[in-house]
Order: structure tokens, then sequence, then C-alpha cells
């Protein structure tokens, strides 16, 4: 509704007024219309065109108000004195407020000498005004009602003076008096008064723009009334500009506004593809800023400080090239595959040295590392279930009203809007709020046979699981036997036998959803619950393919750990050969210097591991990309080109457009995630990775949908924060976690790479750190706290604490619930009484038309007494 | 035109009000019945519907008209946007009007029926199938209460 808020408008300058009102019919809220910002430019224009035609008006107002004055002198005389009296006679009553008075006469007056009243009346009010700041500047304040009554007959007497002249008079003396009187030193008493006076005058102001005022006088008002705020706010030590913190904290919510990014698309698509389509873009959003934080850690605190500090490039073997790869470690497919100058960088695990301080500033690059892999995990860990909670307890409060309909039948335009384009926007929203609503309804008044569908949906678990049973059979069945390829050496078998993983990986992943789909056709769940369940069969599924990834890796870890210890058997052997051919040559040279990237190294399995989440990331991105690309733009191309000239309907048969796949997207983006966590402890620049992955798919996904999808069919509403979405990542977090600690906890680190080499576990770091950055006491109080004996009981206490917690938060639930339908059923009864009384009166009126019928005597006598009882109201009114 | 008065093309010119569903009741809620022109006198009088309210509990005057912009004034201008034939209830077929505006042929009619029928069950009381202006009344303060949570 346009006028469903109040409205800031003292920030808006007083002489925009007459355009403003006139721009009150299309307003809702200002700061509500994210939609409509690109309308404001053409609005703007209109408020100028709107002022001329204003300004032309007011003139053409004003002049026939002056010819009337001129004509009908005596004329103008008559409803004023008229008016007086009566006024009069209600003061007497001890009634008639100024500004009844006003209304009332504004009702009566219909001719154009009203402009001349009213400017009298104006001058009285600033006289009323004048006369009170007069009062507080100085003496004891008489009652408000003998004040007025004073302001009024001193404009009796002086009603055929030129007012404008005698305003300014009065304003002079006004000032002299001020000036006269200026509060040097005030008594308790006078502050007391000024402050009552302060807050009245900002009182007035606030309630100003209500009052039918001419606006000349509003503005002489305001005018006078700030300037008596700011000179004694001042003097009661409060702040002055107030007017400038106001606008400041205006641009200052519409600055928070506009920086919510993608906003204005998310909200586009909203309008046009319903809130289950936003609701994976907010999702995306969502994750695009936890990325931020990733990034921002891993880049600020190893990254940087091991590209400033620490060795550089080429100063130990690390950091170096080996001489075999030398030769093409810049070629561009070596580099996209993140080998060459890429894996011995900053990128990479292995690269990081394992000196304890490094740089001038003695940063703790090993520790620096160690914390930030866990302090990312730990933060994730920390947002999703914050966020969890958060979005838990936004569901509680529910949004059942009874009169969902007709909130949105009278109430969903937005009188703002100002832009043909937006209007599309809006009408597309709300009719696809609408869709959703009635798909709500639908769904809830569907009572088919309850069995039948049991029988179904047990059906269709039973058929998923045994699909799922299937497909994890099969993806066990290929790991075998890779693993048993592998072990007889890759290059005797096929190219089937080679990427059977792979391939029968990707199959699965494409035809097992369709299947799901399918079945889930059988359900005849609400499309929300349906999609609930999609999502979590697919998950099932994909869960497969982890696992795969995890096993291959495993595979490879143990592999490269065994090629480890041969080469350092081998590496001894080498040094040996080097020592004792130097040795031979010449026994008194100095000792010999090696190139880096002649000493032979390990395989540094850590690097692997994150070159395989990289390689991973990079081809998960670009099969979305180009599958988009494809998939989407592609076939939407050709339905629409090819539809001029082809047999059947293509947009509306076959092919058709792609609808959005919201759940697909989804646990794409949440595997994603998952491998992020996983590999960035290894390569800490997947997070940096990810955010720029993030941040072309919103581009690119917001423009595909916009521009090649279709709506759904059956669009339905999601609610903007899915806990759906965050089970599942949490689930993903949980598992991506597991393999990342169980590789730093068990397996040692490589020898002769990254920060860690050296110790024999990457944990050790902490020990190291406490035993000497810290004093000794230190130490003892972290073993003595580290002692089962007081871990255990401690865990024991948390657990307590968690059930209980739990126990009350599902109390508070219950009881929630409870006064919930406590409040329906009282609705529900009142609606029933009020429409019982509705009938009985019906029903009574019925009865006195047909007795007035019978008798039109009695209907007589009905109207007087009726008469006389509005007469006695009427009285009783005025006492 | 240039005689201080108002038609409707002078309103109909406005963007808001052209691409406004409802700008058609708008424009005509300025103009009482049977006139074609509203000066500035008029103009201003629908206008003062969309004064924000103000809290003028000390000058609660039971003498004084209500003023223009109080709630059920406004209510009844909105009321009066919905209720086509004037004759103080919004039949179905009115709010089926209304809907064809707002949503156009995006809905099928069967659908849009069910809309409007749901709506006046909603907000009907007395069981006449039609939403008179106490019930309007209703709805529009339930919504103020909400939007004021």
């Amino acid at each position: 509704m346009y006028f469903q808020r109040n409205f800031r408008w003292q920030e808006i300058p007083l002489h925009l007024y007459p355009v403003l009102y006139f721009f009150f019919v299309f307003t809702a809220d200002e700061e509500d219309t994210v939609i409509d910002s690109d309308g404001r430019q053409e609005r703007a224009k209109d408020k100028e065109r709107k002022k001329e035609r204003d300004r032309k008006r007011r003139r053409n107002v004003a002049r026939r108000a002056s010819s009337a004055r001129k004509e009908g002198k005596e004329l103008e005389d008559r409803p004023e004195r008229e008016e007086r009296r009566g006024r009069k006679k209600r003061d007497k009553e001890g009634k008639g407020k100024g500004k009844g008075g006003e209304d009332e006469r504004q009702e009566e007056v219909k001719n154009d000498t009203v402009a001349k009243i009213q400017k009298n009346f104006s001058n009285e009010n600033t006289r009323k005004l004048e006369q009170k700041e007069m009062e507080v500047v100085g003496e004891e304040d008489g009652d408000t009602e003998g004040k007025r009554k004073n302001g009024r007959s001193k404009k009796d007497e002086k009603k055929e003076d030129k007012e404008k002249h005698e305003s300014s008079e009065e304003e002079e003396d006004e000032e002299e008096k001020e000036g006269e009187e200026k509060p040097d030193v005030l008594s308790p008493e006078e502050l007391e008064k000024l402050k009552e006076e302060v807050d009245e005058r900002k009182k007035l102001i606030s309630t100003l723009r209500g009052k039918p005022w001419p606006m000349r006088k509003k503005l002489l008002t305001l005018r006078e009334s700030h300037e008596f705020v700011e000179k004694y706010e001042g003097a009661l030590g409060k702040g002055k500009s107030r007017k400038l913190t106001v606008i400041c904290y205006r641009d200052f919510e519409n600055f928070k506004t506009a920086c919510v990014p993608w906003e204005m698309k998310i909200k586009e698509i909203e309008s046009h593809f319903g809130s289950s389509v936003a609701s994976y873009f907010i999702f995306l959003r969502w994750m695009y800023g936890i990325n931020m934080i990733l990034f921002g850690l891993t880049f600020g605190l190893v990254m940087v400080p091991e590209a400033l500090m620490g060795r550089p490039y080429g100063s130990m073997p690390r950091k170096t090239v080996p001489r075999a790869d030398e030769a093409n470690a810049m070629d561009f497919a070596v580099l996209w595959d993140f080998g060459g100058y890429a894996q011995y960088s900053v990128l990479f695990y292995g690269y990081y040295n394992s000196q304890r301080a490094i740089g001038w500033l003695k940063f703790r690059m090993p520790l620096s590392y160690f914390l930030v892999g866990v302090g990312t995990v730990a933060y994730s860990y920390m947002v999703v279930i914050r966020t969890m909670a958060r979005n838990a307890n936004e569901d509680g409060g529910g949004d059942n009203n009874s009169f969902n309909f007709s909130w949105k039948m009278f109430t969903s335009w937005d009188y703002l809007i100002g832009n043909p384009e937006t209007a599309d926007n809006k009408f597309a929203s709300i009719t696809t709020s609408f869709k959703e609503a009635i798909l709500e309804e639908q769904e809830s008044r569907k009572d088919d046979n309850i069995h039948l569908t049991r029988f179904l949906r047990v059906l269709a678990n039973f058929l998923v699981l045994c699909c799922l049973a299937g497909s994890g059979y099969l993806i066990y069945f290929v790991v075998r036997r890779s693993q048993k390829f592998a072990l007889e050496g890759l290059e005797s078998h096929s190219w089937w036998e080679r990427n059977e993983v792979n391939m029968v990986m990707s199959l699965l992943g494409m035809f097992c959803p369709m299947l799901f789909d399918v079945i889930s056709a059988l359900e005849n769940y609400h499309p929300r619950i349906a999609l609930q369940w999609q999502l979590g069969r697919i998950f099932a599924l994909f869960l497969g393919n982890l696992y795969t990834f995890i096993i291959a890796l495993m595979d490879e870890i143990n592999l490269k750990r065994e090629e480890e210890e041969v080469l350092k058997l081998n590496m001894t052997i080498w040094e040996a050969s080097l020592y004792n051919g130097t040795l031979g040559a010449n026994s008194t040279a100095p000792p010999i210097t090696v190139h880096p990237a002649d000493i032979p190294r390990g395989p540094c399995w850590e690097t692997m591991v994150g070159q395989e989440f990289v390689r991973l990331i990079v081809s998960d991105t670009m099969t979305t990309y180009i599958t988009l690309l494809i998939g989407d733009f592609l076939r939407a191309v050709l339905v629409r080109f090819l539809n001029y000239c082809w047999c059947w309907d293509l947009e509306a048969g076959f092919p058709s457009y792609s609808e959005f796949d919201v759940s697909g997207n989804v646990l794409g983006l949440i595997f994603n995630q998952g491998m992020i966590w996983m590999g960035a402890f290894y390569a800490p620049c997947l997070p940096a990775l990810n955010v720029l992955r993030l941040h072309v798919s919103m581009y690119l996904q917001c423009w595909a949908v916009m521009c090649c999808n279709v709506p759904q069919e059956r669009v339905f509403k999601a609610s903007g924060s899915n806990n759906f979405y965050m089970a599942m990542l949490l689930v993903i977090l949980f598992l991506s976690t597991l393999p990342a600690i169980y590789t730093i906890v068990t397996i040692p680190p490589s020898f002769d790479c990254g920060p860690f080499s050296g110790k024999s576990r990457m944990f050790d770091v902490i020990q190291e750190t406490l035993e000497s950055d810290f004093p000794a006491w230190f130490g003892k109080v972290f073993s003595y706290a580290s002692n089962p004996g007081l871990v255990l009981p401690f865990l024991l206490l948390m657990v307590l604490a968690i059930y209980y917690l739990q126990s009350t938060s599902k109390s508070y639930k219950q009881a929630n619930l409870e006064l919930k339908k406590k409040l329906q059923t009282q609705n529900e009864e009142n609606k029933k009484k009020t429409k019982m009384a509705a009938q009985k009166a019906a029903m009574d009126l019925e009865e006195a038309q047909n007795a007035r019928s019978e008798s039109p005597r009695q209907q007589r006598n009905n109207n007087a007494s009726q008469q006389s009882y509005r007469g006695e109201k009427n009285t009783v009114a005025f006492i | 035109g240039e005689n201080g008065t108002l038609s409707r093309e002078d309103f109909q010119r406005i963007p808001e009000l052209a691409i406004n569903p409802l700008g058609d009741r708008i424009i005509n809620a300025f103009f009482p019945e049977g006139e074609d022109q509203v000066n500035f006198r008029g103009f201003m009088r629908t206008l003062a519907h969309f004064r924000p309210i103000e809290d003028n509990e000390k000058n609660k005057d039971p003498t004084a008209s209500e003023p223009l912009n109080s709630r059920s004034n406004k209510l009844l201008f909105a009321f009066k946007l919905y209720d086509l034939d004037r004759d103080n209830k919004i039949s179905r077929d009115e709010l089926l009007q209304v809907l064809r505006m707002m949503v156009g042929v995006n809905i099928s009619d069967e659908q849009l029926g069910s809309i409007a029928d749901r709506t006046i069950q909603e907000a009907d009381q007395n069981g006449d199938n039609s939403i008179s202006f106490n019930e309007f009344i209703k709805v529009g303060n339930l919504y103020f209460v909400y939007l004021e949570t």
C-alpha cells in the first residue's frame, strides 16, 4: 500500500514539498524498492517536469485569488466574521483547539478568500510560537488556553493591518528580545523549561508535514523551529548537527543495501524464476563470502609472507625446477597441468621452507602454515553451524497468516516503480508469487488415497536404494579392478581399462539423477520436499565419487612414499659418491657447490596431492562452464532460430528450452567446496582459485538463467535461508576434513619439502613452538591439561551440556507450538463469533424492516427518537 | 490544459501511473463522479489521503471531523480503488478484474477464479461472498500490524 509507512520527509528540502506531495501517490518505502533503483533517473526528470507544471498551476491560482480579493471585499468579510463567531463560541466552551478549527474552516470556506484567511491564520500561529519562545526565555508561563485566546484577540484587533508587514515587525521584535535576554546563565528550572520547549519544537518539526497549513507557513515555522532547536540544543549540550547525522545515517543505510553484492541480479532472477532458483544464487553468494575469508587467511598469512620474506626461488632444491624438467617448465601445457614453474611456487605445499622463523619479522612460517590449515577448517565449521542455527531461528517464526491471498492481492504492487522494465519485473514477480501461493494451497489441500501414496513412496525408496546399491557395487568393483591393473602396470591395458573408473563415474553421474527424477514422480511429494529427496539421493550417489577419489589418492600416496624410501637410500649413495669424487680430485678444495636443480629430490607426495586437487577443481570448473554454454546457450539458440524452419514446434515441443537445475547446481557447489576443504592444506592456492571460479560462475549463471532458461512449470516457494543445503554442506565438510586430518596425523611428512620437513609428524610444530617460544611453565600447564585424566571429564561435561541444551530447546519448541495453536484456535473462534453476530444483526435488520413497512407511523417515531438521540450525543460531545 | 484544471490525460502522462496496473483506478479516484476535470482544490483533497498518519493524541477532538489522512480514511480510499461499481462491496468479479490487471495472461482464468474465491473466503466474515469495507479494514489493519513487527 502506498501509505503503508511513515516517511522521513524532514530531510527533504521543503521547497520540493508540492512536488513530493504528488509523489505520495506512488510511495511505498524508498528503501524497499531494491529493484527499482534504475528507475530513479527517470523519476528525477519527471519531478522536474512536474515541478514546472505545479508552478504554473500555483501561479494561476494566485492570480485568481488576487483578482477575487479586489472584486469582493465585502463578500470576503462575511464568511470570515462567521468563522470567527463560531470559533469564539467554541473557545468559551473551553474547546476548539487551533487545529480542529482550522480543519473545519478549510472545509467550510470554499471560495478563494481562503487564501487570505489562511494567511491571517499563519501569522497568528507564528505569533503563538513567538510568544512561546519569549516565555521560555523568561517568565512564568500561563496555560496554553489563555495564550491562544490572547493571540486570537490580538489578531482580531489587527485584522485590517497588512499581514506581511506585521509579521516582519513581529520577527524583528522577537529577535530584539532574544538578543536582550540571551541566556548566559540558566537556573535549573529554566533549563528544564528550555528542554521541554526544545522537545516540543522537535515534536512540531516531526509532525509539521501532516499539518493542514499552507506551504508558506509550514516553511516559516519549520525554519524557525529548526533555528530554535539548534540554538538551544547547543546550550543544553546536545549534539548540534542532527540534520547532518540524519542525512549521513540515511546515506549509510542506502550504501549498505547497495553494498550487498549481486542483490539486484538475484532479485531479478527471483522475480522471474521464483524463490527456489533464487535460493541457489543466495547460497552461491554465501559460499563466495566464505571463500573470500578462507582466501584472505591463506593468502595473507601463508602465501604472501613466504613470497616476500622466505628464501627466493632457486636458492634450494625444493624451490627449483629440477634439471630434467627445466626444458619445458614454462610450456603452457605443463603450466596448465600445474607442473613446471607452477609446481615450484608458493601455490603448493612443497615450496615452503622448514626454517622456523623467516624475515626481519621473525615470522613463524611452519607454525603459521599449520594454524591456518586448522583455522580454515575450524572457521568453516563455525560459520556453517552458526548459519544453521540462525536459519532455524528464522524458521521458528512462521508466517501462517490467515490473509495470505488478500495481502498479495491488495498490497503487492510497488507504487514507486516508474520504469517500464522494472514494472515488467514486478509483474513477473507478482505472477510468480501467486503461482507459488497457488501451489502451496493445492498441496495443502491434496488428500487422495493415503495408502496408495504410502505404498508408492515405499516403492520409490526401495527402487532408489536398489539403484544406489547397484552403483555402489559397480564403483567398488571398478576401483578394485583398476587397482589390480595399476599393480600390473598401465601400459599393457587398453584405453577403456585405463579409464574405466572415470567413465563409469561420469556415466553414473549422468544417468542416475535422471532415474531418480523419474522415480520421484511416483512419490507425489510437494516439490520442495521432492527437491530435498532428490538432493539427498544424488548426494549419496556422489559420495561414491568421493570415495573412489580418496581411494585412488591414498594408493598414490603410498606409492610415492615407497619411492621416497628408495630415494633416501639413493641420496646417501649419491652424496657419498659426490664426496668421494671431489675428495679424490682435490682434498683441500672448499666444499663443492652443486646447483640446486641438480640435487636429487624426493617425490613430495604432499605437492602431488595438492596438484591433484587443483587439477580436479580446474577440470570441474571447465566442464561446468562448457556444459552451461552447450547445454543451455547453444540449445536455446538452436531452439530459437531453427524454429522458423522446422517441422514441429521446437519451443513448445520436444527439445524446448532448459529449466534451471537447482539440485544439480547446488550439489556441484557443495562437492566443489568439499574438494577445497580437503585440498587447501596441501595447495594454499585453492581458495583463491575457488573465489575466482565462484565469481565467474555467478555472472555466467545469472546471465545464462536470464537468457536461456525458462521458469519451472511448478514454481514453488523456497525459504531464502536454506537449511537443507547447509546440512549437506556440513556433512561434506565433515567428510572432507576426515581424510585431511587422517593424512596430517598419521603420515609422516616428506623429508625434503614443505614447512614440516625433518619432523616425524606435522603437528610436532606445535610442540616445538611450545618448547622454544613459550616459558617453561606454559609447556608444563599444557602437558597437564592434555592429560587424559583431565580431557575425559571435560569431554563428559561438554556432552552433558549439549544434552541439557538440546532438551531445553526441545521443550521451548513444544511450548511455542502450543502457543501458536492456541492463537489459531482463538482466531477461528473470533471469526465464528463475528459471523454469528453479523447474521443475527442481519436478521434483526430484516425484522425491523418488516415492522417498519407494517407501520410507517412507528417509523416516523423511530426517526424522531433517533434524531433526539443524535442531538444528545452531539451535546455530550460538545461538553 | 491551461484552464487551471487537470484532465485524465494529464494524469496518464505520469509514467508511474501509466504502468501501474491500478493506474486507471487511481486516476478515477481524483475525479468526482461524472466529471472529467479536477481543479487544484480537488486535486489536493485527494492527495491529502496520502499524508502520513500523525499521532495527534493531544488534540483528539470529537467535534472535529476525522482528517482525511486517518488510517480508516486511507483504507477507505484504497477500498474505493477496488470497488469498481461503487456499491461499497468488493465482489468476486471486481477482484477478478483487478487480478487480471495485475498478472495479465500468465495465469489461467480458472486459477484466477480460485485466487479470487480464496481471497474472499479469507476476508469475508458475514458470508455474503463479497468484501465489505469493514472486512477490508480488518485485513488492512492486520497488514499494518504485520508491517510494524
